[in-house]
């Protein structure tokens, strides 16, 4: 079974999902960025008491917000959250994953259960690793940064 | 005479003869092996010196709408400056930060690829080391593209 059929039948459960990093709705952006310089993830949601999302704000949206006007660093996260944002089901295909990832110009995808629950996270990078998994002769013995062949002529 | 010549015709042997080409399962793989990086999509890219300041480079990366931008000194990458550099090291600290020259701030040593390298090499530097955008050199060592994860996802549903 070629690539294509893989993405066709498997679901997005099958992608190495990130723990979704969530933050209160009074949460400052300031707090966010803390959160997510130190868990190293770009992209931050606001949930409420029942773990619903409200909102998304990404690293794209913080250098928005420095350009503008730094001083909302202060301001509550809800506020600069985006309140549309893209997301795929747990069960949906994973050739969903890549349509979104090219028709919405985005990084991340909100994983949702049947509930509407925020349940992980993927994006490029879990979609890049998957294809990865599936060609190891091709991807993972790249070596990466060495000269792909020597500059000056050898022997005389 | 042709008896001759018929003789070293079934003397001679081609080393090619028994060469298989190599199969690969689809085209998506076969693209990832033969194809180049030189082939995805690498422009337009952004450059600045590093002596620009994190202000400025804020700005440019926000005007812009991109995600990194590259460090350029000498026609030569000396490093990158990414929302990522920018979350983890000049948020928190921006009023300090924002005059000081981007070089205390960005990446150096970043990972690059070659554009000569197979289109396999990008996306390994994505999923294997983690890299989201990755710049590309010609083998003179000069800058003449970035790579990103969209780039690659326009690569791969055109290889699909």
């Amino acid at each position: 079974m070629g690539l294509l059929e893989n993405m066709q039948s498997e679901t997005v459960s099958r992608l190495s999902l990130r723990e979704p990093l969530t933050a209160a709705p009074s949460a400052t952006v300031r707090q966010a960025v803390e959160i997510m310089r130190e868990k190293n993830l770009g992209c931050i949601f606001v949930v409420d008491e029942n773990r619903k999302p409200l909102g998304e704000f990404t690293e794209a949206m913080l250098v928005q917000i420095l350009r503008e006007n730094p001083a909302a660093m202060d301001e509550p996260l809800e506020q600069h959250a985006a309140k549309h944002w893209p997301w795929v089901k747990l069960t949906d295909p994973i050739s969903d994953v890549l349509d979104s990832l090219e028709t919405k110009n985005v990084r991340f995808l909100c994983v949702v259960d049947d509930l509407g629950q925020v349940v992980g996270l993927t994006g490029q990078k879990g979609l890049m690793e998957y294809i990865a998994e599936h060609f190891p002769g091709q991807v993972t013995v790249q070596r990466i940064g060495g000269q792909p062949y020597p500059l000056e002529r050898e022997g005389a | 005479m042709t008896n001759s010549s018929s003789n070293n015709n079934q003397e001679f042997q081609d080393p090619l003869e028994n060469y298989d080409p190599k199969t690969y399962g689809g085209r998506l793989e076969q693209a990832l092996a033969e194809e180049l990086v030189g082939e995805i999509e690498h422009e337009p890219y952004a450059t600045i010196p590093p002596s620009m300041s994190v202000f400025d480079a804020v700005h440019k990366m926000a005007f812009m709408h991109v995600a990194c931008l590259l460090v350029e000194e000498d026609s030569k990458l000396v490093g990158v400056f990414s929302d990522r550099d920018v979350l983890t090291r000049v948020a928190l600290e921006y009023e300090h930060c924002k005059d000081s020259p981007v070089a205390e701030y960005m990446t150096t040593d970043p990972v690059f690829v070659y554009s000569s390298q197979s289109a396999a090499a990008a996306l390994s530097v994505m999923a294997v080391s983690g890299h989201r955008h990755v710049p590309v050199l010609d083998n003179q060592q000069n800058i003449v593209g970035i790579v990103s994860p969209q780039r690659v996802t326009e690569f791969l549903k055109r290889s699909l």
